[in-house]
């Protein structure tokens, strides 16, 4: 623990008027709407305290789940693993993964004398504050998914992102959960945990047979650009579209992932790590499989809507990436190239040099490329011989260009978006009403 | 010699994380699509560069990478300032370009030795310069995105290539920032995009003075129309980012 942070009291009068006052900043920013850093920012200056005091009552503990990718998703499946075991879950809104939007989160669950009624909290956390948030919630369990070449202009190097997501886990108290097949977590050294170490992986045949293998990021420090073997507490070991078995602690689990992809299936053998390591012997394999049956597609992950407001008819398939890897992983995971395709990036991704490092090989042609990014989409699809039908960088205009296209045979187009695309594509398509939150 | 151009890139594992492989295929592309054709070769630590290269892209990465191959890279030094020399195409970005230097100062008080082919010293700097970059150049503007915690010193000899016009560059002469620096038809530079899909016209200058080197007729013509107009939507775009007030997309 660092020295200075602030320890958890009990909860009691001293926080009504810390909360009462977060709160009400919290409806007042709401009002204006949409969310804000400034009632975390304010409870936490009120009361530094009460950020600990709630992690602790939580009596199967706090776990964090950091990663370059799939951390909502993961976070989304221990979370219903964990409520089919009959556990109250108390998780963090999509993305809001920094300091204040997950004091935010909590605060809005609190009653105003500092208590909170859940078992446990599965928390998704950005690499870049997961230490210092560490030593404020004092996590049992820290998952790392994986290490990826991602937002280079906020991280700078890469295996700085590994070092953040080891140098947290030393303070898991219970159980530290790494990725077996990425190649910087891999090399964690163990002994200088404080908890036991869990490897999570997927099958070397299966890694094998994948177009582009995991596509973590390799490790250009060590002078061994691979991973160190391990042998895995869960390992995928069957993979058939969205129908995979792991294998967890000797005991096969069938499940149906939310969408299709070898990075689906990662992330569930790490959530049933961590669901199996927080349940201990109360972990059961069918009541896990029944937690992923629970699991409705989340956004922009197989999630299907109607592109003309008519759910007899075309539907559209939104596939969500945010770097080089997912868009890859997305990619490999298709049957075929789309009948019908439209792809968009904003100028929420700044540098999209990335591009030139995704294999477009199963693509055939994209009928509109959108978004402020459209025509450096374009340049790299172009380069890479992807046939394009339109570029509009409107997404509005966009969606209405599909909208005018003959229906397709299969009744149903794909669209490849970027988080921010894909809202404003929900809201288009008569889809943006429902709050961005799990259950 | 074959009758092919035959493209190189170096490091591609180690030093290629910013899209480098952009570079080689809009090299590749543009003498394809005007009826030239390419062979690519990867090149990692270890490996010989073949003889009949014609241009050799390197690519960028984290300074533990720039580590790892310096040494290999430090024992191409006189096959490539031969290369360089007989008016062959070297073109590198990034750490790649700090190595080519004179050599880099760390922040950790360290130093690498460069390999001298490009007459500038790098330090590296606490702050990081990250935005879109634009340049007036000889072959035209350079549009592209900047990344990088580092300062060039010039030597006397360096031949600027680009003044900028937005964003901050890599060096500055004369009270004026400046980006990239050429020798030949080779360059060192710290524009990403990556930089050459997006400035066709830099693109051709490589290529123009490659294929004239080795008697290989290529020209720009319609097979390039689809690549030259989506890469000028591209640029338009940036441009009219960066010359809009309430420019601030990069959230630190
Ligand atoms: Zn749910």
């Amino acid at each position: 623990m660092m020295a200075g942070a602030p320890q958890a009291r009990s909860a009691g009068i001293r926080y009504v008027f810390p909360v009462f006052a977060g709160k009400l900043a919290r409806f007042a920013t709401r009002l204006r709407g949409g969310g804000s850093a400034f009632p975390g920012y304010l409870t936490n200056r009120l009361a530094p305290t009460l950020l600990p005091t709630l992690a602790d009552q939580f009596t199967y503990g706090v776990v964090f789940v950091l990663g370059s990718n799939g951390k909502t998703t993961t976070t989304h499946m221990i979370s219903e693993v964990l409520r089919a075991h009959g556990l109250k879950v108390f998780t963090n809104p999509t993305g809001a993964n920094l300091p204040q939007g997950v004091t935010s989160a909590l605060l809005a669950d609190a009653t105003l004398t500092g208590r909170i009624r859940a078992d446990v909290a599965v928390l998704e956390i950005d690499e870049g504050y997961a230490a210092d948030l560490a030593d404020r919630l004092s996590p049992s369990v820290i998952l790392s998914l994986n290490v990826q070449v991602d937002q280079l202009y906020r991280f700078y190097e890469t295996e700085r992102v590994a070092d953040m997501m080891l140098e947290a886990s030393k303070r898991a108290s219970a159980h530290v959960v790494v990725n077996r097949d990425d190649p910087y977590l891999s090399k964690i050294d163990a002994d200088a945990m404080r908890g036991e170490v869990s490897f999570f992986g997927v099958s070397s045949e299966l890694v094998a047979a994948s177009a582009h293998g995991l596509a973590n990021a390799a490790d250009t420090r060590s002078g061994n650009a691979g991973i160190l073997d391990h042998e895995a507490y869960a390992e995928v070991t069957r993979v058939d579209g969205r129908d995979v078995v792991v294998r967890v602690d000797g005991a096969d689990a069938a499940i149906t992932l939310p969408a299709r992809g070898l990075h689906y299936a990662a992330d569930a053998a790490a959530a049933l790590t961590v669901a199996s390591r927080v349940l201990g012997s109360a972990f059961s394999a069918q009541k896990a499989a029944s937690g992923f049956a629970q699991m409705a597609p989340a956004y922009g992950r197989g999630e299907v809507i109607p592109l003309r407001r008519d759910p007899a008819g075309e539907q559209v398939e939104f596939v969500m990436f945010k770097n080089a890897p997912s868009l890859q992983m997305n990619l490999d995971a298709l049957d075929a190239a789309p009948e019908r395709a439209l792809i968009a990036i904003d100028e929420g991704t700044p540098d999209v040099s990335w591009l030139y490092d995704v294999d477009f090989d199963g693509l055939k042609r994209i009928d509109v490329v959108t978004g402020e990014k459209a025509f450096q989409l374009a340049l790299s699809l172009e380069h890479a011989g992807v046939e394009i039908g339109v570029v509009e960088p409107d997404m509005e205009k966009a969606v209405a260009l599909m909208r005018e296209l003959p229906p397709t045979a299969s009744g149903r187009q794909t669209w490849f978006v970027n988080y921010e695309l894909m809202m404003i594509g929900r809201r288009l398509l008569g889809h943006g009403d429902q709050e961005v939150a799990r259950r | 010699m074959s009758a092919s151009v035959q493209i190189v890139q170096l490091y591609p594992v180690e030093l290629g994380i910013t899209g480098d492989r952009g570079n080689v295929r809009a090299l590749q592309t543009r003498l394809e699509r005007g009826g030239v054709s390419v062979e690519v070769h990867q090149v990692g630590i270890g490996e010989p560069i073949p003889a009949d290269a014609d241009i050799i892209v390197l690519g960028n990465g984290p300074l533990s990478a720039m580590r790892i191959v310096a040494d290999d890279l430090r024992g191409r030094a006189a096959e490539l300032e031969e290369f360089v020399q007989s008016g062959r195409s070297l073109f590198a970005v990034g750490a790649t370009a700090e190595l080519l230097s004179e050599g880099v100062d760390t922040l950790d008080g360290d130093t690498l030795a460069g390999l001298g082919i490009f007459p500038f010293r790098v330090a590296r700097t606490r702050d990081r310069n990250v935005g879109y970059i634009i340049a007036d150049a000889p072959f035209g503007r350079i549009i592209g995105f900047e990344d990088h915690a580092s300062r060039w010193t010039l030597g006397e000899g360096a031949q600027v290539v680009g003044t900028v016009v937005a964003g901050k560059g890599s060096f500055s002469r004369g009270g004026v920032a400046g980006e990239t620096v050429q020798r030949g038809a080779s360059y060192a530079t710290n524009v990403q995009g990556p930089a050459l899909p997006l400035n066709p016209r830099w693109s051709d200058a490589i290529l123009a003075a490659v294929t004239a080197r080795r008697g290989i007729d290529w020209a720009v013509g319609e097979a390039h129309s689809r690549l030259d107009e989506y890469a000028q939507g591209a640029r338009d775009a940036i441009e009219h980012l960066v010359h809009s007030k309430d420019f601030s997309t990069i959230g630190l």
